[in-house]
């Protein structure tokens, strides 16, 4: 006998922001028992790029503490 | 695997979520937003990207049963401790009878997503996508001298 013991102790959030939700993928605010997500994507090996990432700018908050520093 | 679902005497039994405000702009293909319980999901979606050097009229139709990836069983967890006969026994405490959330932001949600302000039991989710680019074999040079 396998015994796994949940205590929810009280559960209170502020805000939650999301930019993106993609596909078979949840966003639950609540209980559930039981969950599955499945994803499978194929594409042709030619339009899978394998290097370095271009680098991003940095975010403008960043930025003015990158410099203050 | 086999599961009990126990809950201790001081506990609430099902805990209630309160969300102050939810702010969406984007919602696609099949995805599902709720508030409130739901017993079981199945959400599915599968797709074909098909980039051809020929049109489409002239080059035949396109059918998911002709890739496998559409047909290929799900991948399934053995568990061990089942063919043992193991039993896991769940026990739940719920401290507090509610779940609060003061505001939800999300811009964008995908196909066959779920967003849900509430209980479930079970879900499923599904996606299953293909690009193809199809184009024809090229033709071998003559040897020299031909």
């Amino acid at each position: 006998m396998f015994n796994f013991s949940v205590i929810n102790h009280q559960l209170s959030v502020g805000q939650i922001e999301i930019l993106g939700i993609s596909s078979a993928s949840m966003l639950q605010v609540g209980d559930t028992d039981t969950v599955s997500l499945y994803s499978m994507f194929d594409t042709p090996p030619e339009s899978v790029i394998v290097g370095p990432m271009a680098p991003l700018p940095m975010p403008e908050e960043a930025e003015d503490i990158s410099s203050d520093g | 695997m086999t599961r009990m679902n126990e809950q201790s005497e001081h506990s609430y039994p099902v805990r209630t979520a309160n969300i102050g405000s939810i702010c969406m702009i984007s919602v696609s293909q099949a995805g599902c937003v709720q508030i409130g319980d739901r017993a079981v999901t199945n959400a599915k979606q599968i797709g074909v990207a098909l980039q051809r050097q020929e049109d489409h009229p002239g080059a035949g139709d396109v059918f998911f049963e002709m890739y496998p990836l559409f047909y290929r069983p799900l991948p399934y967890f053995d568990d061990p401790g089942d063919d043992n006969g193991q039993v896991v026994s769940l026990h739940r405490t719920n401290c507090a009878p509610n779940i609060t959330v003061g505001h939800i932001q999300v811009i964008a949600a995908g196909a066959a997503s779920s967003i849900q302000a509430g209980n479930g039991m079970c879900l499923t989710g599904e996606s299953r996508i293909k690009n193809v680019r199809q184009y024809p074999r090229p033709k071998p040079y003559p040897p020299i001298g031909c």
